[in-house]
Order: structure tokens, then sequence, then C-alpha cells
């Protein structure tokens, strides 16, 4: 197992840029995310670990060693793709056995016994002998992962694998790659779009935007803490306001005259414009020392609680309840569950 | 509403228009039938007829008379005559090969293995002419990037719509004796070069016609690689050389084998290039059966053509069920980037460049060649040769063949094929997509003309509708020019039907449901919403059938024997050898018709492959 760094790394196709000055460490054994809206440079990120790809400037380091030059083959990378990319004129067992023509079986093993090891680890034992077309889309990107895993891959790069099967089977897929993972204590560089997939998944997330990195963190922090207005919209449902700081102690801070307490330890002077993040479920219908009058335009039933489409002064505010409401009702915020980022520092 | 008195009889009629309505489709598929019947299934009859029965009575012995000769089937009917030499034969040129390989290769000719033999190993060195020739040009298309690739990958889709009779002047164009390549040769001080009448201008000729098409099959199975197969291969360990042979190979071979197989049947069929370029001693079974119909031996050409068609049956078979154990090949979700031929490493530019060259030796140089010798004469530049052709002569020629009137006779049955063609096309189309029960054998049987070749059916309908059949008493027959159009529609129709075929199926359902449910007849919903929704289809079909009957020589060289229904095809043929410069025009005009079709097909996204 290993550590990847990239330090500085950039890439640009013609004069369209993919990466710009990307720098990141992945620890050794870590799951991590790549997470960002389709075309932030994700994928780049992940072929470039891949050695499909060299960039353009920057270094990127697997285990302290410059992979500049270093081709695909030589890398000791497993790679699963969203369209399973199983090699459709061999089995099941002749796609896991692949990488083992190139590496001795970790081990020590002989082929076969590492090809039924690995789909038992994948849960699709006996099954090495069909053909890659009569299995079911979750089977077959078992069968990718199990391929990816058996020449005993120091990183494994995974590239949306999971996009293209239903919701009920992701969460299903989801729940046997982590926990295959951490088994195997195999440094993992995840790729996807779905913000709450890489939330559940994930020891660290990146969230990234236009070939930038906006935020590094484990998923609490960025859900709670998002460090840009980016991720703040990016990263589950939010509300954010703009305003103005007013007062001191406590902090203060006015939306269009309406004004908030802000929880102690915010770096602020008055005079400060800030953006205020409130999540829906920090907003309650009748809680909280800061309160808001607001119109109740549709309620959605989620199963668990409801979600109220609400307008304030014009603006439109969500806000998740345990019951349904209707009208004007009052929400109120604790200063604690408000988070602010610093509008120019963005 | 209903008047008295007429009232009657406009219910009979409204009745009657509704059960037409009612029944359309089973109307229009029983009238296809009929024509099928009459002009393709009949005539193929009569010839297997005429292969079995004598005026004495039934009898095999025709076919065994064609086992049991050496003509036919060299060390093979020995075989059969004379076991025990044949095997002394074999054992000799054994020992033979064994002491001097390259001395005892026999010379592939009819007279040294037989016709038949002969037949099938022209064929087969043609397919591997084709492949060698091809699969360069798919590794090139579906590698590089390059300013028009777009182009010369759909021009690979031309040889179906090229006659092959133009391939066959142009090549005589370029390497006959006062052709192009030999003028050349004068020019620079070297000796003329006899490669007129050879095998390897046939099989160099064959290559010209389908090494396209082997190349299309193969970029279009080349491209649909996904380029995460060879990266994950790669990531697995696999060097990109590795990669290749492990992941990108196994999909090609398949398409390859189709492309082989498909030009097997093609050149184990073929006629015009080898009546043209073989001369007397190189003949194939297609042209000793039209030699045989000259000499008016009907029952040996029609037993030698049976025999013929249940190879090429057979083969096609093959094919099919080739084809369907194939998985469709699918396009791919990421398709690897094309390497910039500008970035190619120098070895690989020298190789691209050198086959490019001889690319254009054999596909450019032919048609080159026919469009300058039709331009010119002896004396230089002229328009004389196409003057010619629009000559209404007045004294019979030597030959007794007068270009106008084989142009105005192309023109008349082509118009004739698009009348009968397109509406069987699109009557097949919609019965084998819109029919209920006997829907596949509908479908079998409607395009078994693709494998019988022309002179089959031009044998057939000279035979039996020609000549004249007796029906209940009544002495039915009909003149060679409806037969010749009835023999082009047959050989057309099939691609109005495949280029419609699948707009049809495409169409949603529901589109048609809520017609019906609106109140339209199945026929009027046909007529207001599908049909329109395949127009292009039809479009495109209508110019294949165009182009089918402009260049159909098999068929039309039997049926214009003795008459004076000869086409623009025939008349090359028959100018061939002697008048270079009508014969080169009349190719090019046949070539620019090619071209036309060719771009309107293209144009409205018609079906050139099997589909």
């Amino acid at each position: 197992m290993v550590e990847v760094t990239l330090e500085g790394v950039s890439k640009a196709y013609g004069t369209t840029d993919a990466l710009v000055d990307v720098s990141l460490e992945i620890r050794d054994g870590e799951f991590f995310t790549l997470v960002g809206p389709s075309g932030c440079g994700k994928t780049t990120t992940l072929r470039l670990l891949a050695g499909f790809e060299e960039p353009t400037a920057g270094t990127i380091r697997f285990g302290g060693d410059d992979v500049a030059g270093v081709p695909p083959e030589d890398r000791d990378v497993g790679i699963v793709f969203q369209n399973y990319a199983l090699f459709p004129t061999m089995t099941v067992a002749e796609n896991v056995a692949y990488g083992l023509r190139f590496r001795e079986p970790p081990g020590g093993g002989s082929t076969e016994d590492r090809v039924s090891e690995l789909l038992d680890l994948v849960d699709l034992t006996g099954m090495g002998d069909r053909d890659p077309d009569a299995l079911s889309g979750g089977q077959r990107q078992r069968v990718a992962l199990a391929r990816a895993l058996a020449p005993g891959p120091s990183v494994l790069l995974l590239d949306e694998p999971m996009s293209a099967l239903d919701a009920r089977l992701r969460e299903r897929l989801r729940v046997q790659v982590t926990e295959i993972q951490e088994t195997l204590d195999i440094t993992t560089v995840y790729v996807t779009h779905d913000q709450a997939e890489a939330l559940a998944i994930s020891d660290r997330v990146a969230v990234v935007n236009d070939g930038r990195i906006e935020q590094v963190a484990d998923p609490e922090t960025v859900y709670r803490q998002p460090a840009t207005r980016f991720v703040a919209g990016f990263v589950g449902d939010n509300n954010l306001l703009d305003g103005e700081i007013v007062g001191r102690d406590p902090l203060t801070v006015a939306v269009d005259g309406q004004r908030l307490v802000l929880p102690a330890g915010v770096d602020a002077a008055v005079g400060d414009r800030v953006t205020v993040c409130l999540r829906p479920e920090a907003l309650s219908v009748g809680g909280g020392p800061s309160r808001f009058e607001v119109e109740v335009e549709h309620v959605e039933f989620l199963g668990d609680a409801y979600r109220l489409h609400c307008t304030w002064q014009g603006r439109s505010l969500l806000v998740k309840s345990g019951s349904p409401a209707s009208g004007t009702v009052t929400v109120g915020v604790e200063p604690g569950a408000i988070h602010v980022l610093d509008a120019a520092g963005d | 509403m209903v008047e008295t008195g007429g009232g009657q009889l406009t219910r009979v009629g409204r009745r009657g228009r509704e059960w037409l309505e009612r029944h359309a489709l089973a109307v229009v598929g029983a009238l296809t039938a009929a024509l099928l019947v009459v002009f393709f299934f009949y005539p193929v009859f009569t010839v297997l007829l005429e292969a079995v029965r004598t005026p004495m009575g039934w009898t095999g012995e025709l076919f065994v008379a064609l086992f049991r000769s050496e003509f036919y089937f060299g060390w093979f009917a020995t075989l059969v005559t004379a076991p025990g030499t044949a095997v002394a034969d074999a054992g000799a040129w054994l020992a033979a090969l064994l002491a001097d390989p390259i001395d005892a290769i026999p010379a592939v000719t009819p007279g040294t293995m037989g016709l038949f033999v002969f037949t099938a190993v022209q064929a087969l060195l043609s397919t591997v002419a084709s492949v060698v020739l091809g699969v360069p040009a798919a590794y090139i298309l579906a590698r590089y990037e390059f300013r028009g690739r777009e182009t010369i990958r759909s021009l690979t889709a031309l040889p179906f719509v090229m006659p092959s009779i133009v391939v066959a002047i142009g090549f005589v164009a370029t390497f006959g004796r006062t052709g192009v390549l030999n003028e050349i040769l004068v020019a620079v001080g070297v000796d003329r070069l006899g490669v007129m009448y050879t095998l390897e201008l046939i099989v160099l000729a064959h290559a010209f016609y389908n090494a396209p098409l082997v190349a299309r099959v193969t970029t279009a199975a080349w491209e649909s690689v996904d380029a995460s197969l060879v990266e994950t291969a790669r990531s697995l360990g696999a060097r990109p050389q590795r990669s290749f042979v492990d992941v990108v190979a196994p999909q090609l071979v398949p398409a390859v084998l189709t492309g082989a197989l498909l030009t097997f049947v093609f050149t184990f069929l073929t006629f015009p290039i080898v009546l043209t370029l073989g001369g007397f001693q190189l003949s194939t079974v297609e042209v000793w059966v039209y030699h045989e119909v000259q000499q008016l031996d009907y029952g040996e050409a029609a037993a030698l053509a049976v025999l013929e068609t249940v190879v090429s049956l057979g083969l096609t078979y093959a094919y099919l069920r080739y084809e369907a154990a194939q998985r469709r090949v699918q396009r791919a979700v990421r398709p690897r980037d094309r390497r910039r031929f500008r970035a190619a490493t120098p070895l690989a530019r020298v190789a691209i460049a050198g086959y490019a060259a001889v690319a254009a030796v054999v596909f450019l140089l032919p048609m080159g060649s026919m469009v300058l010798a039709s331009l010119t004469d002896a004396s230089g530049p002229t328009l004389a040769h196409y003057a010619f052709l629009v000559q209404r002569q007045t004294e019979a020629f030597a030959f007794q063949v007068q270009p106008f009137a084989a142009v105005l006779n192309s023109l008349l049955f082509a118009a004739g094929t698009l009348v009968l063609a397109v509406p069987m096309g699109v009557a097949v189309a919609v019965l084998s997509t819109r029919g209920g029960r006997g829907r596949r054998l509908l479908e079998a049987a409607a395009m078994a003309p693709f494998a019988v070749s022309g002179i089959v059916v031009g044998l057939g309908l000279l035979r039996g509708l020609v000549f004249g059949v007796s029906v209940a008493g009544h002495r039915l027959q009909v003149t060679g020019a409806l037969a010749i159009v009835a023999a082009h529609a047959v050989a057309a129709y099939p691609f109005v039907t495949r280029n419609v075929s699948p707009m049809l199926a495409r169409i949603d359902p529901q589109v048609v449901e809520s017609a019906r449910s609106l109140g339209a007849s199945r026929i009027r919903a046909l007529l207001h919403v599908e049909l329109p929704l395949v127009v292009s289809g039809v479009v495109a079909g209508a110019a294949f059938a165009f182009a089918i009957s402009m260049g159909e020589f098999d068929a039309t060289v039997i049926l214009a024997t003795g008459g004076d229904y000869y086409t623009m095809p025939v008349a090359i043929e028959r100018y061939t050898g002697r008048q270079l410069g009508p014969a080169t025009a009349m190719g090019s005009i046949l070539l620019g018709v090619t071209a036309v079709s060719f771009v309107v097909i293209d144009r409205v996204g018609g079906v050139f492959d099997r589909g």
C-alpha cells in the first residue's frame, strides 16, 4: 500500500485547462473521493494517476517516487470504469486472471486460487465460467472490481463505478466496496458526481470544481463547514443568504433587515459582507432565537420528514420539518447550526 | 345521409373500400409474392428443371457427367472415375512437392485444375488479396486522424453501387496493351507489359472491388473497441502491443472473417471481371455458363448453374449463420483517440505513405485511366467518343452494337426497374416489419435474390417466359425487354427493402397506435404516418435500384443475346478489346451514375451494409 501525492499538478488540452495547480495528499490505505459536477476535472485526475495521461505541470508521487513517464502497465494500479470494460471475448475467470498474466499472484498461490479467492470476495463464487454478457450490471461491476484487485495493486482507482446501476443496487454495492476496501486496506481513489455517495463512503472528500480543488476534508466537515460557496451549494441542500455583520457580542448578521445571531468564534468584524449557510434541517418550525416569518408554498413528503418549499422576502427557502405545514409559519434557527462563509473568501 | 336508390350501390362501394382498407396489407403482400414467383422463383425453378429433365424423362445424368468430368473437377473427377489413378497421382505429386516445392505447385488455370476448382481457388486468392489490401486501410481509418478521413471512410461503400463491368473496363484501360501503364512504360523506354489475361490481374481487380468491403467492416469493428478496454488491459500490466493482441484483435477477427466470407461468395460468383480480363484461358463457372448459353447448350449450362447456386446458397447460409453468431457490434461508449498523422512515428508514416501509394495504383489509377482514355484518342484530347454515343447510327456496326441504342435501353430499363422495384421493396419492408404470421418465411424468401446469380435468373427467364410458356392452353410469352426489367427489379428490390426496413422498425409503435385510436385504418396509418417517416429510406433505395439497373450485367447479357436489348454494360463488354474509346466513355458515364447514386444514398443516410 502506498500514499499518493499530487504537487501543483496542472493539465491542459490545447488551450483548455482541465486541472489547475492541484495539490493533494492521499494517505496510505485511505478511501479518498473526488466529487464534483461533470467536466470538473475529477476524471482527468484519475487518468493522470493511472498513467493514461501525463500532467502538463507538477509532480505525482506514489510512495514518494515520481511516476512521471511510468506507463500504465508499470504503475501498479487497478482501475474500474463506469461501463465495466469487461473483455467481451473472455470468460469471467479469464477477465479476473488477466492481470496475473503479467504479475505473480500476491501471496504466492496459483492463478486459479487467486481468481476463486477474488470471486469469493465479490460474492461471485462459481461464476468463473460465465460469459460477461450473461451477467447483470451489478455482477459485471463486481467482476471488474475483482479483476482490478487480482494482481494486488497498491492503488485502486474507481471511475464512477456505480453510475450505470439502479439506486437500490448502488447502495448495496457501495457497502460491499467499502467493506472490501477496509479489509484490503488499499489506497483507493473514487470519482463520483454524486455528493451523497461521496459523503457516505469516504474517509476524506475533495470537492472539485472547474479544474480546482475547493475543499479537502472528512465528510462531516465538508457537510457542516463547507469552505466555499460552491461546496455549500453542491453538497446537500442549503439556504445561502448574503448579509452584513451589524453587531458584536453576540455577533449578529443582518440579511435584508432580518437579524441572525451567529455562533461564537466566527472571525468577522462589523461591516463585513458574509454569506450565511442554513441547512434546511437547521431551521425548525417555532424554535431558535432568530426567527423568520415564512410563507409555505409547497410541501414534499420524503418518508422520514417533510421538505417545505417556502418564500421569505422574495427568496426561496428550504425547511426540513417533522410535520407538514401550510400558510405563514415562523421558523427559527440556533446560532450553533449556522455556518458563515466569508463573502470575499470564495 | 344515405340517399335512396343510389344508396345500395354506395353501400356496396363503401363496403368494398372498407374491405380493401382492412386487407390492403394482405393484398399488397399477395401482389408482391406473385411478382416474385413469376420473375424469380419460377425462372430459377425452370433452370433446375432443365438440369434434371430431358425429353426422355427425369435424370441426374447431367450432374453425374459434371462430377466425372476432368474439365470441371480436374483431379477430383479422377477420384470418382479412377480412384486408383487419382491416389497414385496425389502420391506422385506429394513426392514432387517434397523434392521441389516451388516447381510442384500447379499453375492456377482451369486447364490444370478443372473449371470448378479453379473458380474456388481464384476466389480464395482474391479473398486473401482483398484482406491484405483491406485490413491496413481499416487500421489507418480507425486509428489515425487526417484530412479526408471521413470521406475515404464513406467511399469504402462505393463498391456496393459500382458495376463490376466498370471495374473491368478500368483495368483494361490501365493494364491493357494500349493502356495507361504501357503508355508510361513506352514513354520511359521500357517494353510493354503483357499483364492482360493473367490471374494476377483478375485477383487485383477483385481486390479493387472487395478490399473496401473488408476495410469497411473491419474499420467499424476497430472503432467499436472502447478506450476503457485497452486502458484496463494496460493498467493490469499489458504493454501496448500485448493489449492489442489480447483485447483489440479478438474483436477484429470476426469482422475480418465476415468480410472475407462475403468476398469469397462474391468472387466465386464473379462474371464480368473474368469475362473481360480472363481471355480464353481463364474462365470461371459463371463465364462458362454464359459460354454454353451462347453455344445453345442449355442443359449443361443449367446443370452447371444449379451446382453453382447450391454452392453460393451454402456459402451465403454459412455467412448468415456466422454473422448471427457474432455479438452485435456496439458503439464504443468512449471511442479511443485517433492519433494525429503528423504525430505518428517516422516508421509508421513511411508505412502509411507506402500503403497510400499502393492504394492509389489499385483504386485511383483504373478509374483515372478509364476517364482519361474516354477523353483522348491518338491525336490528343477529344470528345469524339462521347459524341459517338449520342449519334443515331444509320448503318449497323460490324458487331451489331449501336451505342445510342445501348444508352437509351439502359435509361428505359432503369426507369422500368424503379417502377417495379420501389413498390416491391417497400411492400416487403412493410410486411416483414409489420406483418403477422409467416413474417420470417417471407423475409427469407424475399432476400433469396441476394444469393442467386443474375446469370441463373437471366437463364431461367430466357428459357421460360421469353421463349414462351403454355398456361392452360394459352401460349404466354414476354419480350426480352420486360424480362430484363424483371431481372433488374428482382436484383434491385432487396436494396430498397434493406433501406426501408430498419427505419420502419425504429418507428415507435405508439405513434401508429395513436393514429389507429384516432380512427385511421391500418393502411391509412401506414400511408399518413409511417411512410412519410421513411421517405429518406425510399429515396436511398430508389437510388440503389437505379444504379443497380444501370450496371446490371449478368442477367442482361444473357437476355440480350441475339436481341436488340443490349444496355451500356453489355455494350462495354462487346466494345472491349476492339474500341477502347466508346467502351471507356460508357464506363465513365456509368461511373458518373454510380457517383450520383452514391452521393444521394450517402446524403439521405442510406444503409450500404447488411442491416
